[in-house]
């Protein structure tokens, strides 16, 4: 674990209604010195509102947003000190490089030689040296967001905001770019602030994912915290696949009553439902395939193999138990690897721990 | 994309535009070219009218005149019209519209009409003279038509829709994140303006004063109307040859030095309108 760093950012009930919608929704959030949260959500979650509330693009209906350890929540977008990368570059189209670089510096009237050795340094941190004279429009979208990042980088921020920065680029170049990103804060040890509805970018990127819901915030941890052990349906739902079984409760023997069997509950945890209906998450990766019985302890339910894909380091098996339920198998590929016959019968399981007992939800109805 | 067949052929699209050619060539193309020939052909081709003009000082004095008033009218419909177009840019799209309709009004009014309207408002004993003298209890009547201001004003307020509306086209192309950003970075709203917003609107501005410059010095009417004596322009130069000397060559050789000018200007709207690097770019 780091060591606890002071809080660069702090809302507390921060609250934005446009008529009877609450966009965002008394939501508190702490963000550390030197810590890469992502704000990740569907579109319409609020994430985009809290990004644009503490940038002060827009002003809170009630709240409070602090910055560095003091009030900003009537503060002019152009006093907060902050650097902001979008998802259109927001590059200057009839300034160079150079000059789109230096334009934050000549905005708070540092010194003409001064100015341009500290381009030339960022320009040089992003191995873009050599086009600071070209416009723009005559780069790629790639050297153009890293030309953004850099007219953030060069005024030294204490906090960098990014709005969906890598969503106009293509899959190779995100990745790349999510890599370059990665490397600079770590360099850097800016705080940043990044908002995404690409799950896999926010697993790939964080240091901690706050979840976004209709305006709250439904669950926020560490990427493995949110994907291995969410809280709701919701949360497993949004992040990766993961299968479904709805049923029962009971209680005296631990078990969840579905259609496809009585199925054994996971250890206790707080926070879980503890009687009614409840629905049981299992990730695909945490399922295996047995052609005959599985390990005693072990769930398992008969189902049918419906297809079977291979997708490079790893392969996706599609089962269907009696019913008509899909379940989804995932394994790691190999050279030896023997794919199930389409049509044969085979036994799913899982370990028990693998499981995870979740409330049910409104929003979910067919599982 | 591959090559699509088109919906009409090369002559079917001919044929279609074949009435309002006709139309033109007859009604346009005919006339002007009657012109440009007659500045030349009296009894065999000449060059008696062009050296009578070139050595005239009244059509040097009055094309001073017209230069001179189409320029400052261009100039305070740039300044009068850029804050509207500015301001028109930052409403939501549902709010600019009943502007925009205002901005439009006087394209669906007559000139004639609008010229009317001017002398009501700013005359001798006009609505705003008698406003100023009750205002401030004396007699106060400032000339303000029948001379080179009323001239003026009335040039302006036929050539704001033309400025406002190129400006406001230019001003909306530009991205509103890059005032974001800006503001973000630090920099303060005048920043913003003289550094983004000013030089990416730099199209817009050069197109309404090209558009602007162009109408101002075919104007007829409104100089007409509303000038006093001393500010007779081209097109009032021209009905003088025209219906008063009756000197036809004379008449046809400063329209066609006119239509030179605007030729010229026109070319000129051309180039920054095809600058679409620059729009492109404001993108």
């Amino acid at each position: 674990m780091q060591p606890i760093a002071r809080d660069m950012i702090r809302v507390t009930a921060l609250t934005r209604t446009y008529g009877s919608f609450n966009a965002l929704d008394a939501v508190d959030l702490s963000v550390a010195q030197g810590e890469f949260v992502t704000l990740l959500g569907p579109s319409g979650s609020g994430k985009s509102t809290l990004l644009n509330l503490i940038s002060g693009m827009i002003e809170p209906t009630s709240g409070k947003i602090e910055i560095d350890g003091r009030d900003a929540t009537n503060q002019p977008t152009n006093q907060r000190g902050l650097g902001m990368v979008f998802q259109n570059y927001a590059l200057m189209p009839h300034m160079t490089v150079f000059e789109n670089v230096a334009f934050p510096l000549q905005v708070r009237k540092v010194p003409k030689s001064e100015i341009e050795t500290r381009v030339r340094d960022v320009l040089r941190l992003i191995q873009l040296e050599h086009v600071a004279d070209r416009k723009p429009k005559q780069l790629s979208g790639g050297q153009q967001q890293r030309i953004s990042l850099a007219r953030c980088i060069v005024y030294r921020p204490s906090i960098i905001l990014m709005d969906e920065p890598l969503g106009a680029l293509d899959k190779k170049l995100r990745e790349d770019m999510q890599l370059e990103i990665k490397r600079l804060h770590a360099e850097l040890g800016i705080t940043m602030i990044y908002v995404t509805h690409d799950q896999e970018e926010a697993l790939a990127m964080s240091d901690r994912i706050v979840l976004m819901r209709k305006g709250r915030i439904e669950q926020q941890g560490r990427p493995e915290e949110l994907y291995f052990r969410p809280d709701t349906l919701f949360t497993a739902d949004f992040l990766g696949s993961s299968n479904l079984l709805m049923g029962t409760i009971d209680v005296s023997a631990r078990t969840l009553q579905t259609a496809y069997g009585n199925l054994p509950l996971p250890a206790t945890r707080p926070g879980e439902p503890k009687s009614g209906d409840g629905v049981l998450m299992i990730r695909p990766e945490s399922v295996r395939l047995f052609s005959e019985t599985a390990p005693e302890t072990w769930s398992g339910l008969q189902a049918t193999v419906r297809d079977s894909i291979v997708l490079g380091s790893f392969v996706r098996h599609f089962l269907e138990l009696p019913g008509g339920k899909r379940v989804i198998v995932q394994e790691p590929s190999g050279a030896s690897l023997s794919r199930p016959e389409r049509g044969s019968t085979v036994r799913v399981a899982w370990g028990p721990q693998d499981a995870r007992l979740l409330r049910t939800d409104p929003d979910f109805q067919n599982l | 994309m591959s090559e699509t067949k088109p919906y009409l052929d090369r002559w079917a699209g001919l044929a279609l535009l074949l009435p309002m050619a006709a139309l033109l060539a007859i009604f346009f193309v005919y006339p002007l070219a009657r012109t440009v020939w007659q500045s030349f052909y009296e009894y065999g081709f000449t060059l008696r009218a062009y050296e009578t003009l070139l050595s005239s000082t009244l059509f040097w004095k009055v094309l001073k005149t017209t230069f001179a008033i189409s320029f400052t009218a261009t100039i305070v419909a740039l300044l009068a019209g850029y804050p509207v177009a500015l301001h028109l840019s930052r409403l939501p799209p549902q709010r600019r519209m009943p502007y925009l309709v205002m901005v439009m009004l006087p394209f669906w009014t007559s000139i004639l009409v609008k010229s009317f309207a001017l002398i009501v408002l700013l005359g001798y004993d006009g609505i705003v003279n008698n406003a100023l003298s009750f205002v401030f209890g004396s007699p106060i009547h400032i000339p303000m038509v029948f001379n080179r201001v009323g001239a003026i004003l009335g040039m302006v307020n036929y050539l704001l829709p033309f400025m406002i509306l190129s400006i406001l086209s230019s001003l909306l192309t530009q991205d509103v994140n890059l005032g974001r950003a800006a503001e973000v970075m630090g920099a303060s709203r005048f920043t913003i303006f003289r550094r983004i917003t000013l030089p990416l609107s730099m199209p817009g501005v050069l197109a309404g004063v090209l558009i602007s410059f162009t109408l101002s010095i075919g104007m007829y009417i409104t100089p007409a109307l509303l000038g006093g004596r001393q500010d007779m322009m081209m097109a009032n130069l021209i009905d003088f040859y025209t219906r008063q000397t009756l000197d036809w060559p004379l008449a046809s050789a400063i329209a066609v030095v006119l239509l030179l000018v605007s030729g010229v200007l026109v070319a000129m709207l051309g180039q920054v309108r095809g600058a679409g690097g620059m729009k492109e770019m404001a993108r």
